[in-house]
């Protein structure tokens, strides 16, 4: 893609989200996450394959209809409550429609399914800020409108954790198992975003480096599917060994950074009495578990058959850099021991 | 210290250290020379047993008993353990009697397991079991009982087991440790009882401190341990079995030594059984169920180590029936003229085995009276002096006790079926007679036949000397404890030599019928019976190991694999979440407006839901 385009777009995705961040008026809030959906579009068709405009135009069609929920959500609390300020309590009836509507944005369960198709037609760049970046903004907009209707709330996340883990069972494309891990890994969010917010804001910071680190991985080895990453043995051994790590982090496994949220979310939880939710949650994860550990036994466990001249590649020096995935990958395995600092720096 | 008791004391640490010494000697690796076994072993035993009559002939001429407590081994709060030794009347006697009999024993085995390549591993086998009897006998607290009772009943299975390459004797030797261990948890129980409640293991404080407690459970816990090491009705199939082992071990340990040691923990237990109904009634109808029930396996069987195995068992069912009549001193007296007779039973039946090329059936036997004159002659005695002919060996205990049960007050079943089985003691020791001594020989012609080896004929020698006129030296050196009953009917009196006479002429007219068909149609039943042996055996080492090999199963495949595995755990949580984790992905349909139509309903239902 022409370089300023491609400037302009990614500046202009940058922008939307800051836009959201900063806004105190709805209006703006929304605003900026329209600028955010129309500057991705391009990007995600970039490679005018119909694959990938299938999967923007159902992008599209999904967010603005979420988009357009929020307008409708905002206006009404405008008429009934005379004020426009994010601060201000909304009234339950527009709230409902903001959380569904917010959770249409995220994709949250059950209203998740357009996730693992539009993800699925995405090269893996797109698909990475796809699952990073475009979280941010509706999470924000989901902190600050917190308390509202706990029981849908709790609905969304238990819903979404449990099909984030059942969903990625079936799976074999690597990006359709990002996808349900990013179902289960919001609805872990907004699970514990009704009681405190830092924990939700923490659950973000540490899943955005692992999915980060995750899509890396796999655009290293330009693989999509689990057969094509058995392979990467004999093109990146290195990262081949420390894949496992990055994955089972994603999965919630001691003593990686994964655990972090996790375990605080669950304390958090059983702190304001609903053990049961919490055993739930911790059930699902056991599923997420699953699959993540599949795909590292697939790639790292075996060392799948290959002809002769595949396995020499590792020989050859890289020319992409690989600074962004060591730290990230850095972050998302061995953060664990400064849990405290992380903590302290979150309740800002 | 007192004299005496210095010397009772320095005489037992010196018969110990004689007897260790031939073991330590073998725990280096010098080679042992050709007749270790002959000049270290036999002869540490014959000192031993002459150190042996010291304290013996102190007793009999002082009649002191001693109590030595020496070295403190263990000290909790509540429980002291000493290494302590009683030489009272019991074990004073007993320990010479029981090393002279262990001397000829050895004697013999140097010439009948002179072919065995591990003849010295033999003897040290024998020595072990010498003096982990020796601590048995001479333990004044229940631990050094416990560590001389473990320590028999493993030498026991090591000597049963001898020859191992031999199937049949490692079920013996398995059969001897099950039941032994049957029999060790009475004891654990009356151990664990006593130290609990009574707070000592040590015999004169168990016996001041117990007097008002009920000590009925610790008595069956004993009864239980008596059951199993001297084979009582229950507990007995392990006997005859042992008879796997080679001749010396029967001799020594499965007539007179080891399997008495069930009894003699009664005997010295007694003081707390007298007081106690149940505890004496149990051990009289054990007793005398068990005596009959041995002399009638034992009618039928046609080797002849079998058929002197259970005569041991019914012996040791009397002794049973003399503790159930509260006449403890009578069954120890028992104990010591048995192990004459018993001892030199099997050596008589060693010599023959070993004549006749290893042969041990009865009816392949015959004629020996003119070919091991010597042997037979022995045979005769050692039979005569069991069946209690008057004033041989056992005519002193065995018809003491039958008068103590004639004039007791007890049980009139267990009366006569002690009397029955006395008749059937006669009857069997005449078959044994009638079949190996007289009549024409009936084995190959070529047989090996010798006596003429001091080795053989010294032990029965001096054993012979024992027989005969052991129990007159050990009724003439006593005195009864309790005032046996004098005076009763003549019929009464002569109620023991009658049923063996009795028995004798029945079975003498048994025998001329082996030549001549009686009944066309024999009735079978009672023979199957006893060849059968009750048909115990067959019961108790079929159902029980089916049971436990059925639950084994039960829990392994059905309730392991099939239910936790399968059907409640791993394998359940695969089969329901697979059908979730199938319907999650499967509602991907593609079609976006079944997406935004779901997003509408939920979104109506939420606000619905939360508008109310």
């Amino acid at each position: 893609m022409n370089p300023f385009i491609l400037s302009i777009l990614l500046l202009s995705l940058g922008l939307g989200t800051t836009l959201t961040f900063a806004s105190s008026h709805w209006l703006l809030a929304w605003m900026g996450l329209e600028i955010s959906t129309l500057a991705i579009i391009p990007l995600m068709s970039q490679h005018h394959h119909p694959r990938a405009v299938e999967a923007t135009t159902k992008y599209f069609i999904t967010q603005a209809a979420a988009a357009a929920l929020i307008l409708f959500a905002s206006t009404t609390n405008a008429w009934i409550t005379g004020q426009w300020d994010i601060n201000f309590d909304l009234h339950f009836f527009p709230a409902s429609m903001l959380t569904m509507a917010l959770a249409l944005k995220m994709g949250l369960a059950p209203v998740h399914f357009w996730l693992p198709e539009v993800l699925q037609g995405l090269d893996l760049t797109t698909g990475l800020i796809l699952s990073t970046w475009q979280k941010l903004a509706p999470f924000i907009l989901m902190c600050q409108i917190m308390p509202v209707n706990s029981s849908l709330i709790t609905f969304l996340g238990v819903t979404s954790t449990l099909v984030g883990g059942w969903g990625g069972l079936n799976q074999t494309q690597l990006r359709k198992i990002l996808a349900y891990s990013s179902i289960a890994h919001l609805g872990w969010m907004i699970l514990v975003m009704q009681f405190n917010q830092q924990l939700a804001l923490l659950a973000l910071i540490i899943y955005i480096p692992m999915t980060f680190s995750t899509f890396m991985i796999f655009k290293t080895n330009s693989s999509t599917t689990v057969n094509t990453l058995a392979a990467s043995w004999a093109k990146t051994p290195a990262l081949t060994a420390i894949t496992p790590m990055i994955l089972l982090s994603l999965g919630g496994l001691p003593p990686l950074s994964g655990f972090m949220p996790k375990w605080m979310i669950l304390q958090e939880l059983t702190k304001q009495d609903i053990p049961l939710t919490a055993s739930i949650a911790a059930l699902s994860a056991l599923l997420s578990l699953y699959f993540y550990l599949r795909v590292s036994y697939a790639m790292t466990l075996t060392i799948s058959p290959n002809n002769l001249n595949a396995t020499t590649p590792w020989r050859l020096q890289t020319t992409a850099s690989t600074l962004p995935l060591a730290i990230s990958a850095t972050i998302s395995a061995m953060l664990l021991p400064l849990a405290p600092a992380t903590l302290a720096l979150l309740s800002l | 210290m007192h004299p005496t008791t210095l010397m009772y004391t320095s005489s037992l640490l010196l018969m110990f250290a004689v007897l260790l010494y031939p073991l330590l000697v073998t725990f280096t690796s010098l080679p042992l020379n050709n007749d270790w076994a002959s000049s270290h072993a036999k002869t540490a035993v014959k000192s031993a047993f002459l150190i042996s009559l010291a304290p013996l002939s102190l007793f009999l001429s002082t009649g002191m008993e001693a109590v030595t407590s020496s070295w403190t081994w263990m000290v909790t709060t509540t429980l002291d353990i000493t290494l302590s030794f009683k030489f009272d009347h019991y074990s004073i006697i007993f320990i010479p009697i029981a090393l002279y009999v262990t001397w000829s024993i050895l004697e013999f085995a140097t010439w009948y397991m002179h072919s065995d390549p591990l003849m010295n591993r033999f003897f040290k086998y024998l020595l072990t079991f010498l003096v982990a009897m020796l601590i048995l006998v001479s333990a004044n607290n229940l631990f050094q009982l416990f560590i001389g009772w473990e320590g028999v009943g493993i030498m026991s299975f090591l000597l049963i087991g001898w020859w191992h390459g031999r199937a049949d004797a490692n079920t013996a030797a398995l059969q001897a440790v099950l039941y032994n261990r049957v029999g060790d948890i009475g004891l654990i129980l009356g151990m664990a009882w006593l130290a609990t409640n009574v707070n000592s293991w040590d015999i004169q404080q168990m016996f001041i401190l117990s007097k008002d407690l009920d000590m009925t459970l610790p008595l069956l816990g004993l009864i239980l341990a008596a059951t199993g090491k001297s084979a009582q009705f229950g507990l007995h199939p392990w006997l005859p079995a042992a008879m796997e082992g080679p001749t010396p071990v029967s001799a020594l340990l499965h007539s007179s030594t080891m399997v008495v040691a069930g009894i003699f923990l009664l005997i010295r237990m007694s003081p707390l059984m007298e007081n106690n109904q149940t505890a004496l009634t149990l051990c009289l109808c054990l007793g005398a169920l068990t005596t009959m029930f041995t002399a009638t396996c034992a009618l039928t069987q046609n080797d002849i180590k079998k058929i002197v195995a259970f005569s041991t068992s019914s012996q040791l069912g009397l002794m049973m029936v003399t503790i159930g009549l509260n006449q403890p001193q009578l069954a120890f007296l028992h104990i010591c003229t048995h192990a004459f007779f018993k001892a030199m039973l099997f050596l008589c039946s060693g010599s023959v085995i070993h004549s006749l090329n290893d042969e041990q059936d009865i009816r392949k036997m015959g004629g020996l009276h003119h070919l091991a004159p010597f042997t037979s002659s022995c045979l005769t005695v050692g039979s005569l002096a069991l069946t209690g002919t008057p004033f041989l060996a056992g005519f002193f205990s065995k018809d003491a006790i039958i008068e103590a049960l004639n004039t007791s007050h007890v049980n009139a079943w267990a009366l006569t079926l002690t009397l029955i089985a006395t008749s059937f003691t006669a009857i069997y020791s005449l078959r044994v007679i009638f079949f190996v001594t007289m009549g024409t020989p009936r084995f190959l012609p070529l047989s090996p036949i010798n006596e003429n080896n001091p080795a053989v004929i010294n032990p029965l020698k001096r054993l012979a000397w024992g027989s005969i006129f052991g129990g007159l030296l050990v009724m003439l050196n006593i005195n009864l404890f309790k005032t046996p009953v004098l005076t009763m009917p003549a019929e009464l009196k002569l109620a023991a030599l009658a049923v063996s006479v009795l028995g004798l002429l029945t079975a003498l007219e048994l025998a001329t019928l082996t030549s001549k068909q009686f009944k066309v149609t024999p009735l079978r039943t009672p023979h199957h019976f006893s060849t059968s042996l009750g048909f115990v055996p067959a019961i108790i080492h079929r159902q029980i190991p089916q049971l436990s090999l059925l639950l084994g199963q039960k829990i392994a495949s059905q309730m392991v694999d099939q239910t936790w595995l399968e059907k409640t755990g791993p394998k359940a949580i695969a089969n329901a979440t697979t059908p979730l984790a199938s319907a999650t992905s499967n509602m991907q349909q593609g079609l976006i407006k079944t997406y935004l139509t779901l997003f509408l309903m939920t979104l109506v239902l939420v606000t619905l839901i939360s508008a109310t």
